[in-house]
């Protein structure tokens, strides 16, 4: 059991140093794509440590308590996650459900600490998040729910075994209408233009993290790179017929994320009510023609 | 040996000395109740969980016991929350006008839930439910609005009468009066009359889509303590009615055969669906914490008809643990808003702020609450979330899907809105003054914050336990270890998970702990771009807190209040008209057709 809590660990720390590097070099493409050069990779790094090293300000102990909450919400999150389809810290307990589920009391924690800095944009920041998690998440479950009726099992790693088993397609090209909605959702999961009006730094000065600065900031980095990681990779293991082995995991992973990364930095950003009515129509309508004709019909590639 | 009947009597005993007792000295006789209902509690959960109730009858007349584990079920949890909010009457109490006779009718209520689930005869049934209506019914207007109270009689009573015609019709087909006999007896269309007529006072009792609209209206008015009864207590016999008609009776419709599933059920899942949604939309766009609430229940009842009408056991269990969960979570968080309403005032979120600073223990017993009411582990609501979801995906049931998805991400918003607006945010100047909850009131916050981690991370007994009830319906249980739950398509280890957050904080709290300690500054120290604002109500964002979203929904939001409103003004209209043609004031006129229809009541029997 020991063992595994550190397998754990290592996974959630595995996915913060991946996460964070391809983030940077995701920087330095977005730079070139821009005519600029763009940071160094490991600049994002250099932020994190640096925010972690500065003494800061605190607005009560709902403020401090938020972050632990948000960031251990998010560890704790992250050392369920399958890396291959045999490398995981606990064998079966990789349900679905506990990925989409306990993420959400990382997010709360930040919504709670971010309410708690008594700063309202602040407070229009974290309305507007959970209005977009309310847009995105059921087209994504519908979806979801698709797959694991159709594999018969919630677990990752045997909705991964189930698409590499032969005659089986990755279900992207299974269900490719699932499939595109479930990229929709994702660059709505990480915030990515158009979806990121909850950030919107010229428009609510960057919303929930406006009061942060130092350790609280810093945290609260690290809970986003991991989030970040476990968004990525379940698209990886629902969609891509996740990895048998780290190599490709780790391309799989890079090519969905600088995808994700470059048609946001072409987009503009919605307003939080385009953003519901986006996922209420389009994607939902998709969501539910593909688990019509995957469900009722049987008609899978 | 615990008997049933003992146990009614000495309630009703009891509700007559608790009655004296207030009228000296109301700290007095409220904590007679307290004691009054946590000897019902002890005993029932003495020998109730062995089936050792004793159920013999012999002094009540026409009565009859039966012991059920379906029943015992449905029991403890009500007498469990009612001990709850007994505590908080002693603080309540002395604000209200008619409080001696408040202590009594409670024991009374009391009387009749455990007479309602214990019987085993139908017209003992409907003779307990009126009991309890009758009694909560003067409850209710001794909160803030009498016609709260005429609203939740209406509806009451309208379920009631369904109920009663399906009772006549069950009794015209078998003859006898007895539960099981009765229902087991049925067949063809009466089957589907008595299925339709148990449905609607399943609906109305338990507030769901479309005979939702008194619930808002009464838990927003009730008075403070019995919010919580009336949502995590008495709206589950709406669920016990529904298990009668869905499981029990479960006439033989046609079947859809993509769900493997009765037309009958299915109908009730939509409307459960429906019922999810429009509560959870309107929970969203509610200012008044406890109407807030009140909607939420009204989802949450939506995913209890939602589990009883997908007939299988992963099924079953949801729906009975999630009764449990979201007795838990709602008793708690609507006695964190009492405890609130007691402190200001005020149960408005755009008159509150800042209530953490103050009263953080009440704070942490909300948000333990909400964690477990939005499903999020580790608390009891995710239990019961994750086995509905389980089933709802196993039959693909899409369209219930999408609503039960809804719900549940929906509950963050609505359940976050009372954290942000109300305990946190600025703090008001007008509530500097304020004191935490007294110790007495606390007891019970502390033992449901428990008790909802508790039924998060170690569900195992309680799941075992409900299988004996899915057995006892005919159907076969779940597979449930010590840790484990085995669902269709996947296994759960919550203790696992529990572990597991711990572990997260645990590293998360040692990052936080090694680096420079932060300087605390004051709330109204922030960064307001640069503009000087000098007044805490300025920034603080609590009015419209979802108004982009609200904004969206705004036309149609109030489409049922609008029929009802409809409905209301056509009945007042057949009124007038009844009293313009047979109350007018030429008396001849009325006695004309007194005679008319004593005529034409008696013909064919006696002329």
């Amino acid at each position: 059991m020991i063992l595994n809590i550190l397998i754990g660990i290592g996974i959630a720390f595995f996915g913060f140093v991946l996460q964070t590097s391809i983030a940077g070099i995701n920087r330095k493409i977005v730079g070139r794509l821009q005519k600029r050069h763009g940071p160094r990779w490991y600049q994002e790094f250099i932020d994190i440590f640096k925010l972690l090293s500065k003494r800061s300000i605190t607005h009560g102990w709902i403020f401090d308590f938020g972050v632990i909450m948000a960031l251990g919400g998010i560890i704790a999150t992250a050392m369920f996650m399958p890396l291959t389809n045999n490398f995981l810290a606990f064998e079966n307990f990789d349900n679905f459900f506990i990925f989409v589920y306990l993420i959400a009391v990382g997010m709360l924690g930040m919504a709670m600490s971010a309410s708690g800095s008594g700063n309202p944009w602040a407070s229009i920041g974290v309305m507007r998040a959970l209005t977009t998690m309310l847009a995105y998440e059921v087209p994504f479950l519908i979806v979801v729910l698709t797959i694991i009726n159709l594999t018969g099992n919630s677990s990752l790693t045997e909705i991964m075994l189930y698409q590499q088993a032969s005659g089986n397609n990755w279900f992207l090209i299974a269900l490719p209408i699932g499939g595109l909605v479930g990229f929709i959702a994702l660059m709505g999961m990480l915030g990515k233009k158009p979806f990121e009006t909850y950030v919107a730094p010229a428009e609510i000065a960057s919303g929930p993290m406006v009061e942060y600065g130092g350790k609280q900031l810093g945290m609260l980095f690290i809970m986003n790179e991991i989030s970040a990681f476990i968004e990525v990779s379940l698209f990886v293991h629902l969609f891509l017929g996740g990895a048998t082995n780290i190599f490709e995991f780790l391309i799989k992973y890079f090519v969905v994320y600088t995808l994700a990364n470059l048609i946001s930095s072409v987009n503009g950003r919605f307003k939080i009510d385009q953003v519901v009515k986006f996922f209420y129509k389009w994607p939902l309508i998709m969501a539910v023609t593909q688990a019509v004709i995957a469900i009722y019909f049987g008609w899978v590639i | 040996m615990a008997s049933v009947e003992l146990l009614i009597l000495f309630l009703v005993g009891a509700g007559v000395i608790a009655y004296i007792l207030t009228r000296f000295n109301t700290f007095l006789g409220s904590i007679f109740t307290i004691f009054a209902v946590m000897f019902v509690f002890v005993s029932l959960a003495g020998y109730g969980f062995g089936m050792n109730m004793d159920t013999t009858v012999n002094i009540l007349p026409g009565i009859s016991f039966t012991e059920t584990y379906l029943g015992f079920y449905f029991a403890i949890i009500i007498v469990f929350v009612y001990l709850m909010v007994s505590f908080f009457h002693p603080y309540y109490l002395s604000e209200y006008k008619y409080k001696n006779s408040y202590n009594l009718l409670f024991l009374l209520s009391l009387a009749g839930i455990l007479g309602a689930f214990y019987t085993d005869n139908f017209l003992n049934l409907f003779f307990f439910f009126e009991l309890i209506i009758w009694t909560t019914m003067f409850l209710i207007p001794q909160g803030k609005s009498k016609e709260a109270a005429v609203s939740y009689f209406g509806f009451s009573i309208a379920g009631s009468v369904a109920m009663l015609i399906g009772i006549f019709i069950t009794y015209n087909v078998s003859g006898t009066f007895s539960i099981y006999q009765g229902l087991a007896a049925l067949s063809g269309t009466n089957a589907i009359f008595v299925f339709v007529l148990f449905i609607i006072a399943a609906f109305a009792k338990l507030g769901s889509f479309p005979l939702h609209i008194w619930l808002p209206i009464a838990h927003g008015n009730a008075p403070h303590p019995f919010s919580p009864v009336l949502s995590g207590a008495l709206v589950k016999l709406g669920a016990f009615i529904g298990v009668l008609a869905l499981i029990r009776i479960a006439p033989a419709t046609g079947l859809f055969t993509a769900m493997d599933l009765p037309i009958g059920q299915y109908v009730v899942a939509i409307l459960g669906s429906m019922s999810i949604v429009f509560g959870t939309l309107m929970a969203i766009k509610e200012d008044d914490a406890k109407k807030l609430l009140a909607y939420s229940s009204m989802s949450h009842g939506g995913y209890i008809l939602v589990a009883f009408s997908i007939l299988n056991g992963i099924a079953f269990a949801g729906g009975f643990y999630h009764i449990l969960a979201h007795a838990l979570a709602s008793a708690g968080a609507f006695m964190a808003i009492a405890a609130v309403a007691r402190a200001t005032g005020t149960t408005k979120m755009k008159e509150l702020g800042g209530m953490i600073h103050k009263m953080p223990i009440t704070y942490l017993a909300y948000l333990i609450a909400i964690i477990s009411m939005a499903g999020i582990p580790p608390m009891g609501g995710f239990i019961s979330k994750w086995l509905i979801f389980q089933a709802v995906i196993d039959k693909g049931m899409i369209f219930v899907g999408i609503a039960v998805f809804f719900g549940s991400v929906g509950s963050f918003l609505y359940v976050f809105r009372p954290l942000a607006a109300l305990f946190l945010g600025q703090e008001l100047t007008e509530y500097k003054k304020v004191k935490e909850a007294p110790l007495l009131m606390l007891i019970p916050t502390f033992i449901l914050m428990g008790l909802n981690v508790y039924t998060g991370v170690f569900p195992g007994g309680i799941l075992k336990f409900i299988n004996n009830i899915i057995v006892e319906l005919g159907y076969t249980g779940i597979e449930v270890s010590t840790y484990e739950i085995n669902g269709t398509n996947g296994i759960l280890n919550p203790a696992l998970i529990g572990l597991i957050f711990a572990v997260g904080s645990g590293i998360a709290f040692l990052i936080f702990i090694v680096l420079k300690k932060s300087r605390k500054v004051e709330l109204m120290d922030t960064y307001t771009a640069a503009n000087f604002v000098h007044d805490e109500h300025l920034l603080h964002y609590a009015v419209d807190f979802y108004a982009p979203l609200e904004r969206l929904y705004e036309k149609q939001s109030n489409w049922m209040t609008k029929f009802y409103t409809a409905l209301a003004e056509k009945v007042r209209e057949l009124g007038k008209l009844g009293k313009y043609l047979f109350m007018s004031k030429n008396i001849s006129t009325t006695v004309f057709w007194i005679v008319a229809i004593i005529i034409f009541l008696l013909w064919g029997e006696v002329l």
